[in-house]
């Protein structure tokens, strides 16, 4: 025993300082994207939208593509915000999944209707390498507020958890690129978009480790 | 808890005292063949991360299932702590205490005098005698010798090591 329970108690209570609860992951998701939405809509304007823009808002596919991937976006951010509060239900962590069936599927219905249309130029890939820049370059201010925002809460499941927030800040950061990016074909779009997303939420979950641990936390109460 | 959040102290220990027992019986059920000592290690822990992250508790939530929350993620984590850490560590107590070569067989040995021995250790500096007393006389684990000396298992191994060479030098030469 490295020193008594009853002195750590002691020592606990006259260490004990006001401090307010969080707030419930919803609302925090909802700072979070006050936060994020304005530097999405910066980055926008400071590349120029894409001058076909208004054109494709009445296309359909690319508004279900949009609003799904949006709304992947904040499902996992309050997914993420959820898993760092004991105690809350876990089931929430599915949340993502609906809205990202439905981006996954919508691109994939995309793919076999190029491959109807066109043969098998509808699914020729190039290298788009100008995606995986752009997401991080977009999504980069929500990633950082996310992380700021995930520490202050308890790290039960780190990698779940940053896997959830890098989900969300790259969701957030594809539905930027293709507010200014003109590459619609579904295929491509699945494999450098999505891809790129997939990669940057691998890359959250293992830093997830490192961002959030007890070891940090605990560490800076008295013992 | 609601009362200690807002940085009530008299409020905060009465939680504290009124969970600790009900924490400790929780990690003695699941940790059975734990020793006391690291039962209290573990219950601190957890008392240490409720302080950390009491922010995370909503009041209009019920306390019990955030605190049994904190509690499981905890001893999860103890668990994955000491699997790593047997993973990697050898128990140099479990080594053989002979080995077949006579070369390393102490058996034979001419200095194996109990008396000779029992001089040497006290000849060796206050802190050598203690590691060698505590670690191999009194057969302590490392961390409880920590515990007990007030130094860290690094110095300890030191200390061991310096006085189990001394004391080969001093009754080699007694031989």
């Amino acid at each position: 025993m490295t020193m008594d329970t009853e002195k750590l108690i002691e020592r606990l209570a006259e260490a004990v300082e006001p401090v307010r609860p969080l707030s419930r992951p919803w609302a925090r998701t909802a700072a979070w994207l006050l936060a994020a939405i304005p530097y999405v809509a910066l980055v926008v304007l400071a590349v120029s939208p894409r001058a076909d823009l208004l054109a494709k808002a009445s296309e359909w596919r690319y508004l279900v593509e949009q609003l799904a991937a949006l709304a992947t976006g904040i499902a996992a951010a309050a997914a993420a915000f959820a898993t760092t509060i004991p105690g809350y239900d876990r089931r929430i962590l599915f949340l993502p999944a609906l809205p990202l069936a439905i981006w996954l599927g919508s691109l994939g219905e995309g793919c076999v209707q190029d491959w109807i249309q066109f043969g098998p130029d509808g699914l020729s890939l190039r290298p788009d390498w100008f995606c995986f820049p752009a997401i991080v370059l977009v999504g980069a201010v929500p990633a950082i507020a996310m992380a700021v925002m995930l520490r202050r809460g308890a790290p039960l499941t780190p990698h779940i958890t940053t896997a959830l927030g890098g989900l969300a800040a790259a969701g957030l950061g594809n539905f930027g690129l293709r507010l200014f990016h003109s590459q619609d074909a579904s295929l491509m779009v699945l494999v450098w978009q999505v891809g790129t997303v997939f990669i940057l939420t691998a890359f959250a979950a293992w830093a997830g480790q490192y961002l959030l641990n007890w070891r940090s936390i605990v560490g800076t109460t008295p013992r | 808890m609601q009362a200690a959040q807002g940085g009530d102290t008299e409020a905060y220990v009465l939680l504290l005292k009124e969970i600790t027992p009900r924490v400790r019986q929780i990690v003695r059920g699941q940790r059975r063949f734990l020793k006391i000592e690291d039962i209290e290690d573990l219950v601190q822990d957890i008392l240490l991360s409720l302080h950390a992250v009491r922010a995370t508790y909503d009041p209009r939530r019920p306390f019990m299932p955030w605190l049994m929350a904190i509690t499981r993620h905890r001893l999860a984590d103890a668990a994955r702590r000491y699997t790593r850490r047997a993973a990697h560590e050898l128990q140099v107590e479990n080594l053989p205490v002979t080995f077949s070569d006579e070369g390393t067989n102490i058996e034979g040995s001419e200095y194996r005098d109990p008396e000779a021995l029992r001089q040497a250790i006290m000849a060796l500096p206050p802190g050598q005698r203690d590691a060698i007393e505590m670690l191999k006389l009194r057969e302590m684990s490392l961390k409880e010798a920590a515990a007990a000396s007030g130094t860290t298992i690094g110095a300890l191994k030191a200390s061991v090591h310096r006085a189990i060479t001394a004391l080969r030098k001093a009754l080699s030469k007694e031989i």
